[in-house]
């Protein structure tokens, strides 16, 4: 697979020099078939406990909670080529597929003729319980869980579910000035992921063999949060980029195709029960590194950043930018060790393949809105005037 | 703050089981004297024990019986005579000796000199007394000095370019020398904007530590190694790191920090680097031909750092962030850390060789503290200078 070249080169020697030129080149897309072969090497045999011995490389019922938006979407794709019966819940709000940019034809009729759906809305307890009961899954995917109480129904209609793979998220963890965040550490019962936390509980309380994922910043094509669409729409109109306070803050995106390998990997893997695992890119970045790497990623140039006090500002409901103001990043090396996965993205080129697949080809989630960076550059303005 | 936050917010129960039953360890701050033990604690867990998480930590150490015969090394040990290097040859000669390998340390210079008034070589009484060898001299002439003794193993914990290390390298390869190591730098990594830096990112084309190791891979060793380090704390420390904050807070004085204070450096308790040598020597073949970064595995903040100094002395911090530049001072001399995110992790060490990190900065600060009243520096009498005009530049009063 082609990739644009990392913003940092590395080279064969370690003290190679800086002088290499960097040049674009055509980008990678998904393939999920050659991820499966690898996937089905690393699967090792699993027993769990209490339940009948299976032979962990046979095809499994799985049911993704979610699956129509972002994460699932890649991730179904990965399950259905490893030969599972794959089906995703949703209400059917958006469609069930859609063809990938980049995706052929004839691999998107593939998938389109395998997955099936099963409509409903998930915090209809009832229906939760008595549909899924009667189908009868032996692996949960749930994507789209926020509340434990969402999860209930779930494993009371499957009693002899094999595993719960829950997607919950590095912002459990307890604020710290010792970082990174490590699966150990503490984490934060007041957060706003505390619903995350509890779900977690829930699965270990319930005997149920559980694998939680703790994803940080999520980016990639389809992308619903405006992570890298929030520059991409400032660097395209050429607009300076407002960044808090010192733009020093660091942060961590992971590619949504790691993302969904690293639930891919874990799946009847018998060292990931009752696991806990930070998934995410290799290394960190500071808010202005960011701006700067889509810039390169998409082919612009090196953008204005303006820096600002947020307190100076009421923005009302509306949020100026789209990280939480602070450092925040998790090691992934637990993932790394155990489960044999790697994120294969790094950050200029995983955001090349957002802008080439998504962005870049006029398509974004949310249109642009310049007015909170509207009130923060007419004050620097009349400042410096 | 993560501890000082654990302890008041009540954390939901740990998650994460452990695959092995130990009870959780108890962090014990290694002193001076658990390194003349003559057991190794080899420090194989991936899940090493934190004060600062909710649940029950988890830690497996397998207790290796000392070096057998056969695992003996000669290790000679090029130590610097000044400066935050010169603590590690102090740990790792300590920690090699309580394992039962022979070390002779041989320090730049003249046993007599007013440099060897300072720690550690105050303590280096220490390491004759656990049966090691401590020469002073000229690293160039280190052939003259040692004789006909011969070594297994050599670390140059001295040179920070090629005129200096390339005798003791070039001797060491014609004296039959398996392993050489090297202490370089971490600060020779090119800044970027991705962090941390990693083994195998790129260096400074100009850094003087990159010739040497260049340098040392081209002598066809049967082993070699370079360890790049950072900032340091510890016991024998020859350089100014936490006693800084603290000269500061004890005085009931505000502790300037030039930017947002959101700067992440790292700063390793010394034994942290003994072990990871320590490692390196006895797993030679897997320490071959690689670069680690002599680190702990956290990075704090600088602001998180002036915390951790508060706490551990028990007293109230009052951080004043100011522009170096705005109040016209050096800010190399007005802080001990360089004034941007300096920031390595050590993967290699970690995937290589199954090293872990012990150092636990909110632990390791109130020994340091202790240690820090205990020598009676709270009490000695100090000028701020440079305090006192960034303080005044930005129209802040001192009540004392």
């Amino acid at each position: 697979m082609a990739r644009l070249v990392a913003m940092q080169p590395r080279q064969a020697s370690p003290w190679a020099s800086s002088s290499s030129p960097l040049l674009p080149s055509s980008l990678s897309e998904f393939s999920g078939a050659a991820l499966s072969i690898s996937l089905q090497k690393r699967r090792r045999t699993w027993q769990p406990k209490g339940a009948l011995q299976v032979n962990a490389s046979s095809s499994k019922k799985i049911l993704i909670m979610g699956g129509t938006r972002f994460i699932g979407v890649f991730l179904s794709r990965l399950l259905v080529k490893e030969g599972h019966q794959v089906t995703l819940f949703t209400r059917g709000k958006a469609p069930i597929t859609q063809q990938l940019p980049g995706e052929s034809d004839q691999d998107y009729e593939g998938f389109k003729s395998k997955i099936l759906h099963l409509k409903g809305d998930r915090k209809d307890f009832e229906f939760v319980k008595t549909s899924l009961a009667a189908e009868g899954f032996d692996v949960i995917y749930d994507i789209n869980g926020r509340e434990a109480v969402e999860v209930e129904p779930i494993l009371d209609a499957l009693p002899k579910l094999e595993q719960f793979i829950y997607c919950s998220s590095a912002g459990v963890y307890l604020k710290s000035d010792l970082l990174p965040h490590f699966e150990i550490d503490a984490v934060d019962p007041k957060s706003r992921h505390k619903g995350k936390l509890e779900t977690e509980s829930l699965l270990d309380s319930r005997g149920v063999n559980w694998t939680s994922i703790r994803p940080v910043y999520i980016y990639g094509p389809l992308n619903y949060n405006p992570v890298e669409e929030w520059f991409f729409h400032r660097l395209k109109a050429g607009r300076p980029i407002p960044i808090p306070n010192s733009g020093v803050q660091i942060t961590q995106l992971g590619h949504v195709k790691d993302l969904a390998r690293a639930f891919a990997t874990v799946l009847c893997n018998s060292k990931a029960i009752k696991q806990v695992y930070n998934i995410s890119g290799s290394k960190y970045v500071t808010f202005d590194g960011l701006a700067r790497a889509c810039a390169k990623a998409a082919g612009f140039p090196e953008p204005e950043i303006v820096h600002y006090n947020p307190k100076e500002f009421d923005f009302g409901k509306k949020k100026a930018f789209p990280f939480r103001d602070q450092h925040f990043f998790a090691s992934i090396e637990k993932a790394q060790r155990e489960l044999g996965w790697a994120p294969e993205f790094g950050l200029v080129e995983g955001l090349a393949d957002s802008y080439n697949l998504d962005f870049g080809r006029g398509t974004f989630r949310k249109p642009a809105d310049f007015t909170t960076d509207d009130m923060i550059l007419g004050k620097s303005l009349v400042l410096q005037s | 703050m993560a501890a000082a936050v654990t302890s008041a917010a009540p954390a939901l129960p740990s998650l994460h089981s452990s695959s092995c039953s130990l009870p959780p360890l108890t962090h014990r701050s290694l002193s001076f004297v658990a390194f003349t033990s003559p057991t190794i604690t080899k420090l194989s867990s991936h899940r090493s024990s934190r004060h600062f998480s909710s649940g029950p930590s988890t830690s497996v150490l397998s207790i290796r019986a000392a070096a057998a015969a056969a695992d003996k090394k000669r290790v000679l040990v090029i130590n610097t005579n000044s400066g935050g290097h010169a603590v590690i040859g102090f740990y790792f000669a300590q920690q090699l000796l309580g394992s039962g390998h022979e070390v002779t340390v041989l320090t730049v210079g003249d046993e007599s000199s007013d440099k060897m008034k300072k720690p550690p070589f105050t303590r280096f009484s220490e390491l004759v007394s656990a049966g090691g060898k401590t020469v002073w001299g000229n690293p160039s002439q280190v052939g003259d000095i040692v004789g006909t003794a011969k070594f297994d193993v050599v670390l140059d914990n001295n040179g920070k370019d090629l005129d200096t290390v390339k005798p003791v390298a070039d001797w060491a390869k014609s004296a039959g020398v398996e392993q050489f190591l090297y202490i370089s730098s971490a600060g020779i990594y090119k800044p970027f904007d991705e962090i941390p830096h990693v083994e195998g990112d790129l260096v400074k084309d100009d850094a003087s530590h990159v010739l040497v190791e260049k340098y040392m891979a081209g002598l066809s060793f049967s082993s070699w190694a370079v360890f790049r380090p950072q900032y340091m704390i510890g016991s024998g420390n020859n350089k100014d790191c936490e006693e800084w904050f603290f000269d500061r807070i004890v005085r009931d004085r505000p502790v300037p920090i030039p930017g947002s204070g959101m700067q992440l450096t790292n700063i390793s308790h010394v034994r942290d680097l003994s072990s990871m040598l320590s490692l390196a020597v006895e797993n030679s073949k897997a320490a071959n031909g690689k670069i680690f970064n002599c680190v702990s595995d956290r990075a704090v903040t600088f602001d998180g750092l002036a915390k951790l100094c508060a706490q551990a002395a028990g007293r109230e911090l009052k951080i004043i962030h100011y522009e170096p530049k705005a109040v016209g001072i050096d800010a190399k001399k007005a802080f001990p850390f360089r004034n941007m995110h300096f920031y390595a992790e050590p993967r290699a060490a970690k995937e290589i060789m199954g090293w872990s990190s012990t150092t636990n900065l909110p632990e390791d600060m109130k020994e340091r503290f202790d240690e820090y009243v205990k020598i009676g520096r709270d009490k000695k009498p100090m000028q701020f200078d440079i305090d006192d005009k960034i303080l005044e530049s930005l129209k802040i009063a001192v009540t004392v």
